[in-house]
């Protein structure tokens, strides 16, 4: 365990700064939000919805940057360090995942926490369990959805680009998984489709519609359309397996890397 | 026997990095790794330390897969490989955090006697920065040290503040083996030497039994290399 707190900290130490800097992004955010006005309360939930989504891909742009820094590692020697310490590939990989998975959590609860404050600005108040659905399940959901396996394979690419640093070759597998993820992806995505719905699905914001109803500005929005959302278990669980494999072969590839 | 290279190469691509060496390394010696560039000293001590893998042959280390003891070795890289934003006490927290044999009294002893400045690696010279990697090297307690050219591209004084401690550290129970290019200034350390040339071993001699010969290691490494 000593060891592990040991590679948390140095993570830490490596890459604050960029944790720091996407946490503390969601000021700007907030601010940017705040200065969206329009007269159409829908207008200006969509122009606030878009600049949210927007956020939220930077935010997971900047986080794959972060946790992919593993080839100037190698380039600088720093690597070959880490190689030679005592704590396995999967403790190394453990500790860099564990960082950016902190990080992304606190960044897109934030994420959640403004999209809770542009709903709470239309004068709509949400109940305590609509509020956690929307702070917390929708973020977890998308992390786990997206997220997690995006940054997953980001650290695979990158320990297996730079497995072949010896031989300067690491293009050649760099390219064959780039190229070949989409297709995997795509295969794998296609069968969680077809098995969405198997197991019970979680519904959330039922009382939305109720909600709506009772502001004062209900007649002007047309509600017939707003219903519970029903969110399938299999792509999460799906996605969840598939970077939990990733991160046991990057584990892997780190153990057998040579410096 | 704590280490033994059983007719290993070690091949990058067609070129040779090392070729059908058999050597073994008993406690109680300082092995001086010499040669000139390109002769195949980093590689063998990457071999042993675990870093690479040899093409063909065998290493063992402490009886085992070098990897599977990386924990008992203690390496020297040749790259200055620390991270920018390290100070000294990052340094060790680093390494008592990782290794159960550091010795953090020993290593803050070993930043005074190498005179390390407590600033961050960023802002220290080349020189500073081999002395803290020196200090956090030498403070393991392990029986097998691998020096890669520790001496580079390092002053006149604080090569002699490296070699001063690598005397003082220096325990009969275990062995280092110590790549240089600074051949004179480190051959009084020196109880073997192995001359590597183009990736052979061209000489693999007791240091005492050169100078029984009336040889310097300088001399031998002239004679051999030239």
């Amino acid at each position: 365990m000593r060891k592990f707190m040991t590679l948390l900290w140095l993570e830490y130490r490596r890459s604050w700064v960029w944790g720091a800097a996407l946490i503390g992004s969601l000021a700007f955010w907030a601010w940017g939000l705040n200065q969206v006005s329009a007269s159409d309360i829908g207008e200006q939930l969509g122009i606030r919805a878009g600049l949210l989504f927007f956020a939220a891909g930077l935010g997971a742009l900047v986080l794959c940057f972060m946790i992919g820094r593993i080839r100037s590692e190698t380039r600088q020697g720093q690597y070959q360090i880490l190689l030679l310490t005592p704590p396995t590939g999967y403790v190394h990989v453990a500790a860099r995942y564990l960082f950016a998975f902190a990080v992304a959590a606190v960044y897109f609860m934030g994420i959640g926490g403004l999209a809770w404050w542009i709903v709470g600005s239309t004068g709509l108040v949400l109940n305590a369990g609509t509020v956690a659905q929307l702070v917390l399940v929708c973020p977890f959901y998308l992390l786990g959805l997206v997220l997690i396996p995006l940054l997953s394979w980001t650290l695979l690419l990158m320990i297996f680009v730079s497995a072949y640093r010896i031989s300067g070759s690491g293009w050649i597998p760099g390219t064959v998984m780039v190229l070949g993820s989409p297709f995997v992806l795509n295969w794998y995505g296609d069968w969680l489709f077809h098995i969405s719905y198997t197991l019970p699905g979680w519904r959330l914001f039922e009382t939305v519609r109720a909600l709506v109803e009772s502001t004062p500005w209900a007649a002007e929005i047309d509600t017939s359309g707003v219903t519970a959302l029903v969110l399938p278990q299999e792509p999460l669980w799906g996605m969840l397996l598939l970077a939990v494999v990733m991160l046991v072969i990057a584990g892997r590839i780190w153990q057998e890397v040579e410096g | 026997m704590l280490a033994k290279l059983d007719d290993v190469t070690k091949l990058y691509g067609k070129n040779d990095g090392l070729r059908d060496c058999t050597l073994a390394f008993p406690k109680g010696e300082v092995v001086g790794v010499l040669g000139l560039n390109g002769s195949g000293k980093s590689t063998m001590l990457k071999l042993l330390a675990g870093l690479l893998f040899p093409t063909a042959g065998r290493v063992t280390v402490f009886g085992g897969a070098p990897r599977a003891n990386r924990a008992r070795i203690g390496y020297l890289g040749e790259n200055d490989a620390l991270y920018t934003w390290m100070k000294p006490a990052d340094a060790e927290r680093f390494m008592s955090g990782l290794y159960d044999d550091f010795d953090a009294v020993r290593y803050r002893e070993l930043l005074d006697v190498l005179a390390v400045p407590r600033r961050k690696t960023k802002a220290m010279s080349k020189g500073e920065r081999g002395r803290m990697r020196l200090a956090m090297a030498l403070a393991r307690d392990v029986k097998l040290y691998l020096l890669d050219e520790p001496l580079a591209g390092i002053d006149l004084l604080s090569r002699e503040k490296i070699l001063t401690s690598l005397v003082r550290e220096w325990h009969t129970d275990e062995a280092i083996l110590l790549s240089t290019h600074e051949v004179a200034e480190a051959e009084s350390l020196f109880d073997r030497v192995l001359l590597l040339r183009e990736g052979r071993v061209a000489l693999d001699a007791s240091a005492e039994a050169l100078r029984s010969e009336g040889k310097s290691v300088v001399a031998a490494f002239r004679e051999v290399l030239s």
